[in-house]
């Protein structure tokens, strides 16, 4: 169990942001030393992890190219997190073997609805991302990403007054139903909110470790 | 209980599609025979399962299972790893030979969560310091010893998940409507039976495969930029 690296599972409709998520939330987690993979599970093509690839590996070199990695899911992607994640924790099993020096997994869901969970055997921390353009209902009509993710993204808060969405009203609901649980108003296009998600995952995923590499060099 | 029961259950535990083995996220191939619009019909789907029968899951998984499940019946772990080995090296493609170790090594893993046997750990532990692969046929031959399931059962079930695999493919894909893949289940039971029969006692020196077309085309699906499937 010491071998295992910590993992943050990301979910959430088609189109809310969770690529878009991870390519803010790694650089602010990178510049910091901690070194992080990605798996991405594919719906359909491999367009998500070589996009992340290219932005984060190859132009910023932020982690090596091979740490991007997309994983088909049989046009299952909810299955695939969390009623039977074998391929992810295969794939998994790989890295922790290989690559023992990674602070953090990012496993990115395939876009599902609003039943997405991790399975907790493949994700410690669960991030529900959904947007403003989506409607502002969202929050109050529930389900089990908005009710029991750690941390639920409302994104695109730009386009809200174009789409005619109330973020006062989402703020309420997003309280109401997630009680005590964390949410952030984020604009992915832009770094609003990110540093705070950051800040969420130094705290309650890596409870404040420094980077392994840092650690090495006392 | 008796503990024909107990094997019973475990059958229908093990060929279940709930069984976290991941096989729902591989298509054989199927995948890109449909996007080259070459497979379009529940009969070709049929045919295309049955060509696997013949050429790889029959002469190939299946002595690899029989062959292991005899080697835990004997509680010879040096056989069984060469058997692993032999099976992993004859399947041609990454992609398939990746897919076999992954759903092998989580089926083994799983079992180690209500199981306690030791020959099980041994092979769990091997796997982990790289000493066996943990191919799919061989992960199955052990859980079906371990359940009491007989050989021949065992090996049944590796026809029929292969079977439900592909068909599962074919629903998603829009080749096939539900009726149609129950139908194909139903029509390939008694080639499952008369192949299973045919390689139940061949020793896996005997091992064999050959299938060149589907093997193409399962290099292609490897190079296939939009897919939905592993395999």
């Amino acid at each position: 169990m010491s071998d295992r690296i910590p993992r943050v599972g990301i979910g959430g409709p088609v189109g809310s942001g969770k690529s878009t998520l991870i390519e803010q939330v790694v650089p602010v987690l990178a510049k910091q030393g901690y070194r992080i993979c990605i798996i991405s599970n594919d719906v359909i093509s491999k367009e998500d992890a070589e996009r992340m690839r290219k932005n984060l590996a190859t132009q910023q070199k932020l982690l090596p190219e091979n740490l991007v990695i997309g994983l088909a899911t049989g046009g299952c992607p909810h299955t695939a997190i969390r009623e039977d994640p074998s391929m992810n924790l295969a794939l998994i099993d790989e890295i922790e073997r290989d690559h023992k020096e990674l602070d953090l997994i990012i496993i990115e869901s395939g876009g599902d609805n609003v039943t997405t969970t991790f399975s907790p055997i493949l994700a410690d921390y669960f991030i529900y991302i959904i947007d403003v353009a989506g409607g502002d209902k969202y929050p109050r009509k529930g389900g089990l990403g908005i009710e029991s993710s750690d941390l639920l993204v409302i994104n695109k808060i730009d386009l809200a007054s174009q789409v005619g969405a109330d973020l006062s009203m989402m703020e309420h609901d997003a309280k109401r139903m997630r009680k005590e649980k964390p949410f952030v108003f984020v604009n992915c296009k832009s770094d609003v909110g990110i540093k705070q998600i950051a800040e969420h995952i130094i705290r309650d995923v890596l409870f404040e470790q420094p980077p392994k590499a840092l650690l090495h060099q006392r | 209980m008796s503990m024909d029961d107990f094997a019973d259950l475990s059958l229908m535990q093990l060929a279940d599609s709930f069984f976290p083995s991941g096989l729902y996220t591989m298509s054989n191939g199927l995948e890109s025979l449909y996007m080259q619009k070459r497979i379009t019909s529940p009969e070709q789907v049929r045919n295309f399962i049955e060509v696997y029968f013949l050429q790889q899951i029959g002469p190939a998984d299946c002595v690899a299972l029989v062959n292991a499940y005899d080697f835990v019946e004997d509680n010879d772990t040096n056989a069984l790893f060469d058997v692993d080995e032999s099976i992993h090296k004859i399947k041609l493609i990454k992609e398939q030979r990746d897919a076999s170790v992954r759903s092998g090594r989580q089926l083994a893993k799983c079992l180690t969560s209500f199981l306690r046997d030791d020959l099980l750990d041994k092979y769990v532990q091997a796997i982990s310091s790289s000493k066996t692969p943990g191919t799919y046929p061989v992960s199955i031959a052990i859980a079906a010893k371990l359940f009491g399931i007989p050989k021949q059962k065992a090996a049944l079930t590796l026809f029929y998940g292969f079977a439900v695999s592909v068909i599962g493919a074919a629903l998603r894909l829009g080749i096939l409507q539900h009726f149609e893949g129950q139908k194909i289940l139903n029509e390939l039971k008694p080639m499952i039976g008369e192949t299973v029969q045919k390689y139940i006692d061949i020793p896996y020196n005997q091992m064999w495969q050959f299938a060149p077309q589907l093997d193409i085309i399962q290099i292609h699906h490897e190079r296939m930029d939009s897919k939905m499937f592993i395999t």
